[in-house]
């Protein structure tokens, strides 16, 4: 098992540095940052000059990869290099976006996890009853939508829902944008008031859109330990229903699920950028999709680093769960 | 229509397996299943009309799409049912194109991803060593490389006409088909059929697309299908962030960007493209879903 | 959605760095630009309650004791924004109430001496030029060390673009217009600089402050154990320099208490990357305290984000240098809320440079032609109109509407196809079967260079229909790099972007005279060089302003440039008395005026 999480982690090595070649050699050819400066008033040739020299862009892609490289694996992730941006610590900068997805996503996953799973589970229990059509409908709805569109029309009627509670007399709760420094106060009630008015609104939208797919996948795999040999073996024994689908169909039914938590992992990022745009949290979304725009290839590194290592890592233990849940599976 | 391509490879003497009569029972079969779906059916219909709205509906109309003429933000009118947009252009040309151009983005990334995804997933599961291995670590490092980076490098180097946009999509939605091929293709090669064209000698060609792909014509086409809802959500989410299609040219992605602040006060532009793009993506669902049923996997595992 | 639009976009009218102030003072409001909702007058705003003639004093005002949230487009990002990597505007939305300086702008761009922290600044001689500034005594950074000489010594050493190791500025300061051709500056006394000119400098007082460019020297010294600043010139030893530049350019980035001190009204108390900054009344300020107790001002790029964040009651103001149509509507229609919507014309405009080295343009029958095509006024009522009511098309390239010395000198361009028709026919050429002109058999066909913002793509969406019945093919040639190098080699056929220049107008120089840094097309005339010349070093500012007309009549006549309109910027708030859109400090510029109900 070790040899094995060994092996995968040593594999992972050359894939990293050649897709973090391979995205620094775009951004960096892809645009200057620093083309807007020369439409400002009175800036010379010379001073764009000066400024590319003091940034390093004067020196050819290849080497800047080189030296991007020999001082990440010194541990210098680097400074920003997009114009207006003051050359900002490219590790403070990703850890803090970090932080700021990881609370939003985790959130929502747990969520969707739990909701998704007991409607997959009662769906398949109670296959072709109106709740497994009511399900189906909701879930096939919201695999339909794009997800800005769930956060916009959340969003507005939040806000809707807002005015009804201040025309009750009382406080606006849910916020649109996403939290500023700072932090909170009153009492416990009013902290919690507070802080969940922050995160209802994105974390729904984030979950809504896994839930589709937990609640699909959860449906289908029950169906099928449902139709399956032991557990019909089982309820032959006389086994109560309650204990057949309790003890022995969820448990495997449960496999598909926990592999889907590590590929929908990717889904949720990209929902993630897209709801991070809406509602205006400056997460993970926000940096990459910015250092993209303004041709920042060591801003852009930070985060493929830190996003690519949990891709691999998810990957890693989606297939170690598989084999800890399903003992045929041997892993080699 | 499905199974046309299973037809019996003539150098090879499989023909019992793969008589030509019982495959197009088979097919029959399915398509039955299929039309006996009715809310795969009512999709396709459905699917089919949005299509037609959008290729053939701007000869029907009058407008044309680059017409700028109209006021600004005019409200619906018999001459504008959708209104106008800010610099004056007819909101149901607008959605016509947007809608012919997701169209076209969506079907395009499904073959482009389905093709390069079967190609290189039936070569690992069928070759095995090193393709294997240097397939799935191509896989992996996609998987790495973050799509919106590469969309925006892209969109900004060569515009964001439609195509830019179906390529980048393309080349990021092959990999979850690949490896499900390379699975089936796994399991598949161990069958006698497989083993025995390949010693009498038949190429990798041969041997991918006249034995493998047939058998997985199920999956490869509930797949394909399923890429299409994908593209079309990709295209959107894309188009919002705006990495994706870029005017002059417009989709439904962009509509909706453009307009989703509007969402009170002209509810209509708005509200119109999210119909179509909502619709469009259910309906592929449910084709999908309907596809799934007809080639059940429990027939196809008792034939295979 | 703003985050497609670049962040630095259009607006690259960086505050702060290479402004230059026009002798001329500033201009006497936005030529009735001023947009209300029909009952706040929003025009008035523009006015500090401290400002009595050409002077400012903070006035005695209420001192709140609320926390205020206020939003625009971006995050603050450094305290330094002197220097080039560091430099936006957003920076000086909030360093306006944190960094004093000798001038400060009100809302019309006048220029007012800041006599909470100034006796006076007097030109004390004319040739060389001499310009002596008394610091009031007694002013103290946050941190109780003196504001005085030793922090002008250090503005001017970063910024005149002339320490230098090899060919690079080893400060990359963001602009050096000014401290460039002060030659010498000196300080008797510690509460007087006396400054010598070696050019006839008429913007000086763009110098020292209005670009939030005084910087606490004290803390460079103790920070990099150089024992007297004052001591340091261009030409001194190299790595005393070096350690001073680095200094300069890494340390005053994002926000550390100890190394940021405050000069000015407020002091940043918290900072949150790419988040938000906090600021709270500064009890060691020279002038009268005032203003809520506490300021956070954060970033939030989408503009309908902002817009919604107000209407939720999670802010009270909204910022936004980036215009957005869909955010001012919804701010419009706020009103009955209690909000007030502003929206007042900027200083960046977008224009159409003609390439005079074009084979077609450079022929001014056809540069004469496509000016007659263009419809200013539906660019101007579909793209900016929405957001300001009463906006029109700017009529010159060097003065903004409603500035001394501007006159519209574009219009006779209306959008008229017949008469563009009629002057390319005029000068020979023919319309051909698919109605475009031709000349020897080839068709006049111009591309329009741009970069990739929606609105830019809108703009020649709407030019190609409208030059389309003139003759003349349109063609749309985006290209997110194209300021990077193909603006700066003259590589575009027609040039479609925004200067961001007045009311300092020195800058005009550089860019329609013979050889000037920014003139990419290699423009050349005589009469707009001696003018520009005359402008640029005029000390008489009534003979300067005239001098500068004089270049903008010509560079009309000749067809050079065609300018479309200044971009707007908008503004709301709720619960405040009195919020004006300052064009280089945002909202922040007379927080400490503000009462907030």
């Amino acid at each position: 098992m070790i040899r094995y999480i060994i092996r995968r982690l040593l594999i992972s090595i050359p894939i990293l540095l050649i897709g973090s070649f391979l995205a620094y050699l775009m951004v960096a050819s892809a645009g200057n940052p620093l083309a807007e400066y020369r439409a400002q008033p009175n800036v010379t040739e010379e001073m764009v000059r000066s400024l590319e020299i003091s940034l390093g862009l004067d020196k050819p892609v290849i080497e800047r990869y080189w030296i991007w490289l020999t001082d990440f694996l010194s541990g210098d992730w680097g400074e920003s290099i997009a114009l207006g941006q003051a050359s900002v610590e490219v590790f403070d900068s990703v850890m803090r976006s970090l932080w700021i997805t990881f609370r939003l996503v985790i959130g929502a996953e747990l969520l969707a996890i739990l909701l998704g799973v007991s409607v997959g589970v009662l769906a398949a229990v109670k296959q072709y009853s109106i709740f497994d059509y009511f399900a189906t409908s909701a879930a096939f709805l919201m695999f339909s939508m794009p997800v800005f569109c769930v956060a916009v029309i959340l969003k507005t009627y939040g806000i809707e829902f807002n005015n009804v509670l201040n025309s009750m007399g009382m406080e606006r709760w849910l916020s649109t944008v996403s939290p500023a420094t700072t932090g909170y106060e009153g009492g416990f009630i009013d902290v919690l008031y507070q802080y969940t008015g922050q995160y209802t609104l994105p974390t729904i939208t984030l979950a809504l859109i896994s839930f589709a797919a937990y609640s699909r996948f959860q449906r289908a795999s029950m169906l099928e330990t449902l139709h399956s040999d032991y557990v019909r073996t089982a309820k032959a024994k006389g086994l109560s229903q309650r204990r057949v689908i309790l003890r022995h169909a969820f448990r495997n039914a449960m496999i598909p699920v926990t592999t889907l938590f590590s590929i929908n992992f990717a889904i949720v990022f990209t929902g993630a950028i897209v709801t991070e745009t809406v509602f205006g949290w400056r997460g993970m979304g926000f940096l990459l999709v910015s250092s993209v725009r303004q041709f920042d290839p060591n801003m852009l590194m930070g985060w493929l680093m830190v996003t690519a290592t949990m891709v691999i890592i998810f990957n890693l233990v989606a297939d170690i769960m598989y084999g800890v849940l399903d003992p045929r599976i041997r892993l080699a | 229509m499905l199974l046309t391509a299973n037809q019996p490879g003539p150098p090879i003497g499989t023909a019992s397996e793969f008589d030509a009569s019982k495959a197009r029972k088979q097919s029959t079969l399915i398509r039955q299943r299929f039309f006996r779906h009715k809310l795969a059916v009512t999709s396709l219909i459905v699917f089919l009309l949005i299509v037609a709205f959008g290729m053939i509906g701007p000869l029907f109309w009058g407008i044309s799409v680059d017409d700028s003429s109209g006021g600004r933000f005019e409200p619906p009118s018999a001459e504008h049912p959708l209104g106008t947009n800010q610099i004056g252009k007819d909101m149901l040309a607008q959605l016509m194109r947007g809608t012919r151009l997701s169209v076209q983005i969506a079907l395009t990334v499904a073959v482009l991803a389905t093709l390069v995804g079967v190609t290189l997933g039936a070569l690992a599961g069928y070759l095995r060593g090193f393709v294997d291995t240097a397939i799935s670590r191509v896989i992996d490092l996609m998987l790495i490389i973050p799509a919106i980076a590469v969309a925006g490098i892209l969109v900004k180097a060569f515009s964001g006409s439609w195509y830019v946009v179906a390529l980048v999509l393309a080349s990021f939605g092959w990999m979850s088909i690949a490896r499900i091929t390379r699975g089936e293709t796994l399991s598949l090669s161990q069958r006698e059929f497989i083993e025995a064209a390949s010693a009498s000698g038949a190429t990798t060609r041969w041997v991918i697309f006249r034995h493998l792909v047939p058998n997985m014509v199920g999956s490869i086409t509930v797949n394909a299908t399923l890429a299409i809802a994908l593209a079309v959500l990709s295209e959107a989410a894309l188009s919002f962030i705006g990495l994706g299609v870029q005017i002059p040219d417009t989709s439904l992605g962009l509509i909706i960007s453009e307009n989703y602040a509007q969402i009170t006060t002209r509810p209509w532009l708005f509200w119109g493209p999210f119909v179509v793009i909502v619709a469009l993506s259910l309906c592929v669902n449910f084709i999908g879903d309907g596809l799934r049923d007809a080639f059940d996997p429990r027939q196809t595992k008792v034939r295979a | 959605m703003s985050i497609k639009k670049s962040t630095l976009s259009a607006f690259a009218a960086v505050v702060g760095t290479s402004l230059v102030l026009s002798a001329c003072g500033g201009s006497n409001g936005d030529g009735g630009n001023g947009s209300t909702d029909g009952t706040t007058d929003i025009k008035s705003m523009a006015t500090a309650k401290g400002q009595s003639g050409d002077e400012y004093t903070s006035p005695d005002v209420e001192q709140g004791t609320q926390e205020i949230k206020v939003s625009t487009d971006n995050p603050f990002t450094a305290y330094n924004n002197a220097a080039a990597d560091a430099n936006n505007s957003y920076n000086s939305f909030a360093l306006t109430m944190v960094l004093s300086g000798a001038y400060k702008l009100d809302g019309n761009d006048n220029v007012l001496l800041n006599k909470d922290v100034m006796e006076s600044v007097e030109l004390t001689n004319k040739d060389p030029q001499v310009v002596t500034w008394n610091i009031k005594p007694g002013v103290t950074w946050s941190d109780g060390e003196a504001w005085d000489c030793d922090d002008f010594h250090l503005a001017w050493l970063s910024q005149t673009g002339k320490v230098k190791e090899g060919d690079a500025d080893i400060f990359t300061a963001a602009g050096t217009t000014g401290y460039d051709v002060l030659e010498k500056l000196e300080c008797p006394t510690p509460t007087q600089v006396v400054t010598t000119f070696s050019e006839t400098f008429p913007d000086y007082k763009s110098l020292f402050g209005i670009s939030l460019d005084i910087l606490p020297a004290h803390i460079l010294e103790q920070e990099t154990g150089i024992a007297d600043i004052t001591k340091l010139t261009p030409t001194s030893d190299i790595a005393e320099l070096k350690k001073v530049a680095d200094f300069w350019k890494t340390k005053w980035n994002g926000f550390d208490a100890k190394l940021m001190p405050s000069s000015a009204q407020y002091k940043i108390t918290a900072f949150e990357q790419n988040n938000s900054v906090t600021l709270e009344r500064n009890e060691k300020f020279a002038g009268k305290p005032g203003g809520p107790a506490k300021i956070v001002l954060r970033g939030i790029a989408d503009q309908v984000a902002q817009a919604q964040a107000l209407e939720n009651g999670e802010l009270v103001v909204n910022s936004m240098a980036q215009p957005d149509a869909n955010a001012a509507e919804r701010l419009r229609n706020l009103s009955a809320q209690g909000v007030t919507f502003g929206a007042t014309a900027g200083l960046t405009f977008e224009h159409f440079d003609l390439n005079v080295e074009n084979k077609w343009l450079k022929d001014q029958a056809v540069r004469k032609a496509f000016m007659q095509c263009v419809n200013r006024d539906e660019l101007v009522e579909k793209l900016v109109r929405p957001v300001l009511e009463d906006a029109q098309p700017k009529g010159s390239l060097i003065f903004f509407q409603g500035e001394d010395g501007y006159t519209d000198n574009y219009a006779q361009y209306t959008g008229d196809a017949n008469a563009a028709k009629a002057t390319l026919e005029g000068a020979g050429y023919t319309i051909g079967p698919d109605g475009f002109a031709t000349k020897n058999g080839e068709k006049v066909s111009l591309k329009i260079a741009h970069t990739d913002i929606p609105r830019r793509k809108q703009t020649v969406e709407l030019v190609q229909s409208h030059c389309k019945p003139a003759g003349i093919e349109i063609i749309d040639d985006t290209d997110p790099n194209f300021l990077d190098t193909r603006v700066s080699q003259g590589d575009y056929d027609i040039a479609l972007f925004a200067w961001s220049s007045a009311p300092f107008k020195s800058g005009q120089k550089s860019i329609y005279s013979t050889g000037g840094g920014q003139n990419w097309s290699n423009w050349s005339n005589k009469e707009v060089d001696a003018a520009l010349a005359d402008a640029t070093t005029n000390l008489d500012e009534a003979a300067a302003t005239a001098a500068y007309a004089k270049a903008d009549a010509i560079l009309a006549e000749e067809n050079y440039s065609l300018p479309l309109f200044p971009l707007p910027r908008m503004w709301a708030f709720k619960g405040v008395d009195k919020v004006f859109f300052q064009s280089y400090y945002g909202t922040l510029w007379n927080a400490n005026e503000w009462v907030v109900s």
